[in-house]
């Protein structure tokens, strides 16, 4: 069986940035140990699987290893396939996933998803800044811990342990400072405990930032850089209970695969 | 700038199955950093690309970090794009390499690949059983150690402290037993500082095994298995100075990439 394959790099503008994922469109739903086997063989972060269902689309993300319940850029990159080449000039999707209906908008070149907001709240825990390598200025909680810094360079500059942080009890670490030069905050995410030292550009990670800046800022809209090797971009919108996070994408590869 | 992309399966006959090698044909090289931005796109161990010179062709690897100087897979996985995809029928052909000249020939379904020999010599290191949490019951060296065991099982089960084996002096370790059933021989191969926890199927690796098992088991001609997650398949032959290395491959996918310039 031929299925066709895409590689999108997705937050981002150009080739080589952002996240990388792989993206399948399905006409039925596959094994699941098939969607598992094609995700490993990519190798990407993740690997997004859907195929129509209703007036939407059902929408399934594989890393090498597991299935994700939650991933914003391989949904980016599934959104753009489909208004790039599948349905050109559809500009409102919605796709069933495990964390419920996730509706994508597209506005010129912009994807917008909308993800709820997490709950954040003061945090203490002394491990999280000996992981990273430096004390934050203050530490923030949330389903991973949100580490702020003063400046941009601190937060460029980390050299987390992984195996330190690997140890924490949250989900991940998300490094951040304010930004400069029309950016409003920059960060880093590093969850070594999913197997993932440092992700190059993380759509979720802006569900905890957004409520963070957004009050530090006094602004609801800010527009934020993901600072790893390969820089993600982000238009971000907080509204009510729900974040919007806009990004750009970029077609690296078209092919087909063979499944035995 | 469209470019043909290949993804290929080497040293196996079932898809997922060996090591996946991207391939990039190119008419003429391109920038070194662009050939190192797709390889780390692609993510896979390895993406070769290569060039016409003459009757034969230029070759190159790049691992998602750094240009690499000898890689068996993606020489298999180029062979089979040629001979499968772009010169149908053709069954011999050779690449100049920054490892010198390689030579291939398809027989069937079978790519043979002609490579140096790299005998190890007994070596001492208590380093070694520490770091894979089994004592062999010999250990050699070459460029990486080659840690004998009594038993298939033995080397299976191991699981070594990659950050050990990260921080010995040579390129990884090679692990090997006995094997059974038509099998001659099983390894393994970590090489967790050269950014490769485990390598699925390695080529290379046999041109230290070889000499090794051909001595002892008294024959020349080897079947060997890798008993990584996925598994590689290697019809191995020991000449006087050389070692042939045979293996099969699948096409996993093929593509267009998009690349500036």
């Amino acid at each position: 069986m031929e299925l066709p394959l895409y590689q999108i790099d997705a937050f981002t503008n150009k080739l080589f940035a952002g996240n990388a994922a792989g993206v399948v469109p399905l006409k039925a739903p596959l094994p699941e140990a098939v969607m598992q086997a094609i995700a490993l063989e990519n190798n990407l972060p993740e690997t997004a699987f859907f195929y129509p269902e209703g007036e939407g689309y059902r929408l399934r993300w594989f890393s090498p290893a597991v299935e994700i319940n939650l991933c914003g850029h391989a949904t980016v990159a599934t959104a753009f396939v489909i208004t790039e080449y599948l349905e050109r000039g559809r500009l409102e999707m919605a796709f069933e996933t495990k964390s419920g209906r996730l509706g994508v908008e597209r506005k010129g070149d912009i994807f917008v998803l909308d993800f709820p907001a997490r709950q954040i709240k003061p945090g203490n825990q002394p491990a999280v800044g000996a992981a990273l390598g430096r004390k934050p200025v203050e530490l923030v909680e949330s389903y991973s811990w949100l580490a702020v810094y003063e400046s941009w360079e601190d937060v460029a500059t980390l050299q987390p342990d992984f195996e330190a942080m690997a140890k924490l009890d949250l989900f991940g670490v998300i490094a951040t400072s304010p930004g400069r030069d029309g950016i409003d905050y920059v960060s880093r995410f590093f969850a070594p405990k999913a197997g993932i030292n440092e992700d190059p550009a993380t759509g979720s990670a802006q569900c905890v930032l957004m409520p963070y800046w957004a009050k530090r800022l006094g602004r609801n809209r800010l527009t934020s850089r993901q600072i790893s090797s390969r820089v993600g971009d982000f238009d971000c919108e907080l509204a009510g209970e729900r974040v919007k996070i806009g990004g750009r994408a970029v077609c690296y590869m078209r092919g087909s695969i063979s499944v035995a | 700038m469209e470019l043909p992309l290949y993804r290929i399966d080497a040293f196996t006959d079932r898809m997922f199955g060996g090591n996946p090698a991207g391939v990039v044909p190119l008419r003429r090289w391109l920038p070194e950093a662009t050939m190192q931005a797709i390889a780390a796109e692609n993510n896979q161990a390895e993406t070769a690309f290569f060039v016409p010179d003459g009757e034969g062709f230029r070759l190159r690897w790049f691992t998602p970090t750094v240009e690499a100087d000898l890689c068996g897979h993606a020489t298999l996985g180029t062979a089979f794009v040629i001979s499968e995809f772009l010169e149908p029928g053709r069954n011999r052909m050779w690449f100049d390499t920054l490892s010198g000249r390689l030579d291939v020939q398809r027989a069937g379904d079978l790519f043979t690949l002609d490579l140096p020999l790299r005998p190890a010599s007994p070596a001492t290191n208590p380093a070694v059983g520490e770091a894979l949490g089994a004592e062999p019951g010999e250990l050699l060296a070459s460029v990486s150690y080659l840690a004998v065991f009594d038993r298939w099982e033995d080397v299976a089960h191991l699981k070594p402290n990659l950050r050990a084996v990260a921080a010995l002096p040579l390129d990884g370790v090679l692990v090997t037993a006995p094997g059974r059933d038509g099998v001659d021989f099983v390894a393994r191969y970590f090489a967790p500082g050269a950014g490769i926890p485990e390598d699925p199927a390695t080529g290379s690796s046999h041109c230290i095994l070889m000499p090794y098992w051909a001595k002892r088991l008294g024959r020349n001609r080897l079947r060997a298995r890798q008993i990584s997650q996925r598994v590689g398949d290697f019809d191995c032959e020991l000449t006087r100075d050389r070692v042939k290395i045979g293996g099969r491959a699948v096409c996993n996918m093929r593509g267009s990439i998009f690349v500036d310039g």
